[in-house]
């Protein structure tokens, strides 16, 4: 992080973005030029090692994604379920090697099988109509899933119509904006991204900090493998997220809305824009709108592939084009943040919630779910289950009832579920009927809610496969930037290969010596959250992993 | 009530905002909580967690591990550095970077003075537990470049070379590529150092804690048995350097962190360009002239010889046919014993120094509107401003370690910059506003500038009514300018000029500075006197954060003219018409001095040419290179019986020398030099004068006795004594109080210094408003016609002036000849492509200079250095002088070019 570039990148505001510019320069040949960045170093007065150093970062901007066609998933639920390497082969028939790249979660984990071509995503049985896919603009991209409200439904209601579902926000601005805001503070709606941090005092700290320039940043960069529920909010839901931004902008009194969606769900954004278009020929952005004093408007900043960017430092270093490497807190975003101007960082889930809260009161919301974790939650089934899909359950409901009830219960034989992205918890089924859906019970378990996401792990694939796994992703998608993470994800993922390709054995004081410099040392929660998932197999899958160890 | 929080159970005060570390520190021995990524002035970055602690908030209470470095602390907390827990962790880290390091510590550079070597012994580590991984061991070094070196198998991805780059030098070179485990330090487009756009300030080399960058002279390794702290001779910033040693030899040079003027920092002329101290061209031997051949002499000799011709000139022509230019590159008691010398020993005040042709009009302005001729706050200021106004300087280029504050205040968006310049200079790029006037007509831009603040009301009129004079009138004369007129020669719209006039004056504070594109005019001191009438009728004047600040050149410009190097003005700025001064003068040298105000410089040459002047000293200023009009400053020279040269090399000048006297370095003698913000800073020896030659003061005082002047041996405690008895501002000044930081004066006799000048009142009483209409330089008016181009003159960053002595380093590697910058559509008139030779002509001559094509100058103006005597620019720079104190104006010369045939470039001849 570098204060002079956040200055630097900001002159030219958000019309011109060098992020944006690499993105695009991109798009011919898979990499920019070196001439182009070398002008774009000119243009931002940011030298060019800057903007090398950036491209260089992502997955799709990076030198070596030159050439790439075609982009295989490989996150854990595709992983986990095998399909992958019949899904390269048939690429092969079309593709060489080398133009076959990788993409970690397309969000298809409820059919697997997952690949990305020219700006669409496809999975299922899509890999068999290959020819149709390339020779044709094909809607083979079409994926659909179950989706299901078991309690109170909120974040899965359909959309009336657009006229209707801004009413509420229109009446907001008719109120003071210190009101609602304390209607979502009543909520005590919780941060749906991880963290569980109350979201109305996130809003008051940045409401707080006087300054004309703020950001409402929405984190769309669902990076958790897994995870897809952002995805189908953002493709089935987008007033939900454009509202919730909206109305957080009005009580923090910032005039810009940023989304920030990932470069694996190429659908969203065209969706996320046409809404946002809708919402301009209805005059329900822009300068004052609705003849109040409140103006605002929304700009999409589309991800370049890199895991850590769904932090919400890397996020904000990200769009300003810097290298997306974590920052050092405080300063909070609230305080300094994009461009180094107060900014509001919440999850696409997050402020789905605000149109029931803005329309029906928070204390309507806070009466759902339990004492401390109020409201509806999604959770994504992978393609394990008999129903995979997505479900909106009310917190506190047992986890039990979600997987065997509204999931159906797995299709095959499956010895543990990973809840919560690669960072989360890595729950055996002994443990499932011990847990409801919510932020204490899980973390009174020992493990993690976090997105709520759940892959399964089958019987038959071992865990130190898996162990190696999490930390080959971890390591893959580490910034970088502090040295325990950098460092130590890449030794925990060469022991674990060690250890599964010879004799070798793992001293035990080492790898709990590593795994609890990485959580008490990483600078994030990236390196600092790994050592749970592996903790849980450690504890849980002894009798498999103890052949592994000294 | 004090806030106090807890250090391993023990209570302390903390500060608001401070992080733990520094809390720690300033309570405890600095390495009990040890560090890697952090760095004395960079900002906290949090990379590698070596400085973690646990934290409870009671005692003994439940604890969380944080990183010290950049977690502020707070009231109440519990600190706990040495816990078994932060041990391990500590320890656990630095083993994971061992897994990546190279353990050829034996062979290492750095051996004995590595960060991570230090960090590793100190928590313990025995062994390194993990199998052998992937790792970068692999990487080569780069070793492009003269100075920069990298090796980044040694990196330990701590970003500190990064955050050099981006925090101090502001550069932006450096930086990291890919992610994770293989992201690895990149200069530029991933290219080696020479290829990229370094700038060679070594920030990098010395900010990091290994090896993996450095520079040639191996400046970390421990090889030195000594170091010296000593202030830099390369310009007025006055850059403290650590400068290291082994049996007499120099080793490399670092920027001591408790260096107030340059906090660790400094340029590649300070760091690394200074080789040319032993270098085998140095002059080596007192030399005479006999048929044309110098002729190696014994000092006995020279000093007779010396002795006998002046003595006899003063008899058979009278002392004021003879004159002396003492040198700003020397110490403050050397121009001082130089002009000693000429008042006291041959009796007159034809002593002048390089300031004539630089910063004269500085001085001349300032004191007119001021009382006094100097700076009138400090660099430190900027942390308190909201504004600078930087006019006709290119500081990144000319005063580096200055450039790159001004440079990082311009970045920051809440600050307003405001650059005048014809030039789209560095700063200018970054800059708020940037007013690219026409070369001359600073006068006519400034007026119109004053015009919108008088005219719309922004004027402090409270500061005007206390503490100025003449507003009204000043007022009258302004408020009548043609403004279409303006517009029309300066090139610049009323709009810009306003806008930018508007954001000074509204600024709650302002500071400006301003370089030789002001002073080297016919109207220069008019001009100077206007930014001083700036800062009047914005109240920007006499606190922290505003004033007007010269950017002085060479470094000791200011001391020199402080000490009496001036025909008008003897030691401390007294006036030499004065009886009273006089009488006090005459009692202290104990002999009379001469009344009448003595030759400047131009007016030496003249006298030359009329057969008057049968003698000329020159200390350590090459005025065939460096003066106007080069053919007349030789045949000056040539028409003077005794030309007396003392220097460190053969440059241009001593080659018309019929004496020559080898000076010493910065290096080789001790005194005092005085940077641009009235710093009086202890210039300490660093090696013995290499043999043959003698420090510059003793070589004076010499000649002093040889003349029957009794002057004790050049000593600066002894020097300085004397000094502070007869110049009033010195009064407190002594050698052993000048301590790491030096002095600003005025220095009361207590030793109580002074970091802000005009604070209640001005020297001269009230400031004085003075109108000046533009007036259009003669260059222009006799010669525009014929000669349709404007060249004007800048310098580089790797060159000092002449270049007599950056020559003879690497930096000549980096840059090797002067060029011309040449605006596109001016090149494609006259069919010249980038790196092909233009041919200049002015009135006076014709030179050959390779084209630059760029459009950082308009079309129709172009811009050169002289910095290499291969293309001896000044061959066609004019006779035109500053209406008031005879700057010449390097900064306007009439001329005409087209595509080179080569008959000019003097090599090709």
């Amino acid at each position: 992080m570098s204060d002079n570039l956040s200055e630097l990148l900001g002159r030219k505001g958000l019309k011109d973005n060098l992020f944006d510019k690499l993105g695009k320069l991109a798009k011919p040949e898979g990499t920019p030029n070196n001439e182009a960045m070398a002008k774009l170093a000119d243009e931002f007065l940011i030298g060019k090692a800057n903007t090398f150093g950036t491209a260089s970062f992502y997955d799709f901007l990076k030198p070596e994604n030159k050439g790439k066609k075609v982009y295989v998933c490989n996150g854990t639920a595709c992983v986990c379920a095998g399909t992958q390497e019949k899904v390269i082969n048939s690429l092969k028939s079309k593709f060489d090697a080398e133009e076959i790249g990788h993409m970690t979660c397309l969000g298809r984990c409820h059919e697997n099988s997952a690949f990305h071509y020219d700006g669409k995503n496809y999975s299922g049985d899509a890999i068999s109509n290959l020819n149709s896919i390339i020779d044709s603009d094909s809607n083979l991209n079409q994926d659909t899933y179950n989706i299901k409200a078991s309690g109170k439904q909120i974040l899965t209601a359909p959309f009336s119509n657009i006229t209707d579902y801004y009413q509420p926000f229109l009446e907001a601005l008719q109120k003071d904006s210190a009101d609602v805001l304390e209607e979502i503070k009543t909520s005590n709606v919780r941060g749906r991204g991880g963290a569980g941090f109350p979201m109305g005092l996130k809003l008051q700290f940045c409401r707080n900090v006087e300054n004309e320039t703020k950001f409402i940043i929405c984190n769309a960069d669902e990076g958790d493998p897994g995870a897809y529920s952002d995805r189908y909010l953002l493709e089935h839901q987008p007033h939900s997220v454009l509202f919730g931004m909206l109305i957080s902008g009005y009580v923090t009194h910032a005039k810009y809305g940023i989304l920030y969606i990932r470069a694996e769900y190429p659908e969203a954004v065209k969706i996320v824009q046409d809404a946002i278009d809708e919402l301009k020929t209805n005059n329900l952005i822009g300068e004052n709108i609705n003849s109040s004093d409140f103006s605002f408007d929304f700009k999409i900043i589309q991800a370049q592939g890199s895991y850590i960017c769904g932090e919400e430092t890397a996020l904000i270093n990200s769009i300003e084009g810097q290298r997306p490497e974590v920052r050092v807190r405080p300063p909070f975003p609230a305080q300094k943040g994009l461009f180094n101007k107060p900014t509001t960082v919440n999850n696409v889930e997050t402020l789905a919630a605000l149109h029931y809260i803005i329309s029906n009161g928070g204390e309507a919301w806070k009466a759902i779910g339990t004492e401390r974790s109020s409201g509806t939650k999604l959770v994504s089934l992978d393609s394990f289950f008999n129903n995979p899909g997505m479900y909106e359950v009310e917190m506190g409901t047992p986890l039990s009832y979600v997987i065997n009830e509204l999931g159906g219960g797995f299709k095959s034989d499956v010895k543990a579920v990973q809840i919560g992205g690669p960072l989360g918890g890595l729950v055996p089924v002994s443990k499932i009927e011990d847990l409801t859906v919510d932020f204490e019970s899980f973390s009174k378990n020992g493990f993690l809610l976090g997105h709520a996401s759940v892959v399964s792990v089958p019987s038959d694939y071992p865990i130190m496969k898996f162990i190696e796994h999490l930390f080959d992703f971890a390591a893959y998608e580490s910034c970088g930037k502090c040295f325990p993470c950098r460092l130590g994800t890449k030794r925990g993922q060469e022991l674990a290969e060690k250890a599964l390709t010879s004799d070798y054995k793992i001293d035990k004081k080492l790898f709990t010596d590593l795994l609890t410099t990485l959580e008490q040392g990483s600078l994030c929660a990236h390196g600092g959250g790994i050592p749970l998932p592996v903790r849980n197999a450690l504890q849980y899958f002894d009798d498999e992993l103890r052949q592994y160890f000294n | 009530m004090n806030k106090i929080a807890y250090i391993d159970n023990k209570a302390f005060e903390i500060k608001e905002g401070e992080t733990m570390l520094s809390f720690i520190r300033r309570y405890k021995e600095k390495n009990l909580v040890p560090t890697l990524c952090d760095a004395p002035n960079l900002d906290p970055f949090g990379s590698c967690r070596v400085c973690s602690v646990e934290v409870a908030l009671e005692a003994n209470g439940s604890v969380k591990t944080m990183a010290s470095c950049h977690t502020p602390v707070t009231e109440g907390q519990y600190i706990y550095t040495s816990t078994e827990a932060v041990k391990a962790l500590r320890k656990n880290i630095v083993e994971l970077v061992l897994t990546d390091h190279p353990l050829d510590c034996l062979t290492c550079e750095v051996n004995g003075n590595c960060e991570l070597q230090t960090v590793a012994a100190q928590v313990g580590i025995r062994d390194v537990r993990y199998p052998e991984g992937d790792n970068h061991l692999y990487r080569m070094k780069d070793l492009s470049h003269p100075y920069m070196t990298s090796d980044l198998s040694k990196c330990i991805n701590c970003y500190r070379c990064v955050r050099a780059c981006d925090e101090v030098q502001g550069e932006f070179i450096l930086s990291m590529s890919g992610r994770g485990f293989d992201s690895k330090i990149i200069k530029g487009l991933d290219d080696s150092f020479m290829d990229s756009d370094c700038v060679s300030c070594g920030a990098c080399s010395q900010a990091c804690p290994t090896s993996a960058i450095s520079d040639v002279f191996q400046s970390k390794a421990i090889q030195a048995t000594d170091t010296t702290r000593t202030i830099c001779t390369y310009c007025g910033v006055g850059c403290n350097l650590e400068v290291s040693t082994s049996n007499g030899e120099i080793l490399s040079i670092q920027a001591p962190y408790d260096a107030e003027v340059n906090q660790g920092h400094t340029c590649l002329k300070g760091r690394y360009a200074f080789k040319f101290y032993d270098h085998p061209e140095r002059l080596n031997s007192p030399m005479i002239k006999r048929n044309g051949e110098f002729e190696k002499v014994t000092w006995d000799e020279v000093y007779d010889y010396i002795a006998n011709k002046l003595t006899g000139f003063k008899e058979e022509f009278g002392p004021d046919s003879m004159a002396g230019i003492s040198s700003s590159r020397c110490t403050n008691e050397e121009n001082y014993l130089m002009q000693k010398f000429y008042r006291a020993v041959i009796n007159t005040n034809n002593i002048d120094g390089c300031a004539r042709v630089c910063h004269s009009p500085t001085a001349l302005g300032m004191q007119r509107t001021y009382g006094t001729g100097a700076a009138t706050n400090s660099i430190d200021d900027l942390k308190d401003t909201n504004c600078i106004m930087v006019i006709g300087a290119n500081p990144t280029d000319a005063h580096p370690v200055t450039g790159a504050k001004l440079k990082q205040f311009a970045m920051k968006s809440d600050n307003v910059s405001i650059v005048l310049d014809p030039r789209r200079t560095e700063l200018a790029r970054y800059a708020t506003h940037h007013i690219a006037l026409r070369p001359g007509t600073n006068v006519a831009v400034l007026n119109m500038m004053m015009y919108y603040i008088v005219s719309e009301g922004l004027v402090d009129e409270t500061f005007i009514e206390n503490r100025t004079e003449g507003f009204e009138d000043f007022k009258k004369e302004l408020l009548s300018i043609d403004l279409d007129h303006i517009e029309q020669i300066s090139g610049v719209t009323r709009d810009e000029v306003r806008a930018a006039a508007m954001a000074y004056a509204t600024a709650p504070n302002a500071m400006s500075f301003h370089g030789l594109g002001v002073t080297e005019h016919s109207q220069g001191t008019f001009t100077v006197m206007q930014i001083a009438d700036l800062a009047l009728m914005t109240g920007n004047i006499g606190r922290r954060g505003v004033g007007v600040n010269p950017l002085r050149g060479q470094n000791n410009v200011q001391g020199s003219a402080d000490m009496g190097v001036q025909p008008h003005q003897g030691a401390g700025y007294l006036d030499v018409t004065n009886d009273e001064v006089n009488k006090k003068y005459n009692e202290f040298y104990g002999v009379e001095v001469p009344k009448h105000i003595g030759y400047k410089i131009p007016e030496m040459f003249d006298a030359a040419l009329e057969g008057k002047l049968k003698s000329i000293w020159i200390i350590g200023e090459d005025v065939v290179q460096t003066d106007p009009n080069t053919q007349k400053v030789i045949k000056a020279l040539e028409a003077t019986d005794l030309v007396i040269v003392q220097e460190l090399f053969m440059t241009e000048t001593a080659k018309y020398a019929d004496v020559i006297l080898p000076g010493a370095s910065f290096l080789e003698k001790s005194g005092t030099f005085t940077n641009g913000e009235r710093r009086v800073q202890a210039v300490r020896q660093v090696v013995e004068p290499i043999p043959g030659t003698k420090p510059d003061g003793q070589i004076i005082v010499d000649i002093m006795n040889r003349m029957g002047y009794n002057q004790p041996d050049y000593t600066p405690d002894g020097m300085l004594e004397e000094i502070s008895q007869i110049v009033p501002f010195f009064a407190g000044i002594k050698w052993e109080r000048l301590g790491i930081n030096g002095l600003q004066w005025p220095v009361a006799a207590d030793g109580t210094d002074t970091k802000i000048l005009h604070t209640t009142e001005f020297k001269r009483g009230k400031g004085k408003f003075e109108f000046n209409a533009w007036e259009e330089t003669v260059e222009l008016t006799e010669h525009a016609k014929d000669y349709p181009y404007i060249l004007t003159t800048n310098r580089e960053l790797e060159h000092y002036n002449c270049g007599a002595m950056t020559r003879r380093t690497a930096n000549e590697q980096i840059l090797q000849d002067d060029y011309l910058m040449i605006h596109p559509n001016d090149a494609k008139t006259h069919l010249i492509n980038d790196g092909e030779y233009v041919c200049l002509e002015s009135p006076r001559g014709k030179v050959d200079v390779k084209a630059r094509i760029t459009d950082e100058v308009k079309q129709g103006i172009l811009s050169t250095t002289f910095h290499f005597p291969e293309i001896m620019i000044n061959n066609i720079t004019g006779d035109v002088h500053d209406s008031e104190a005879m700057c010449p104006e390097y900064k306007v010369v009439a001329v005409r070019i087209r595509k080179s045939k080569g008959k000019y470039k003097k090599e090709l001849v």
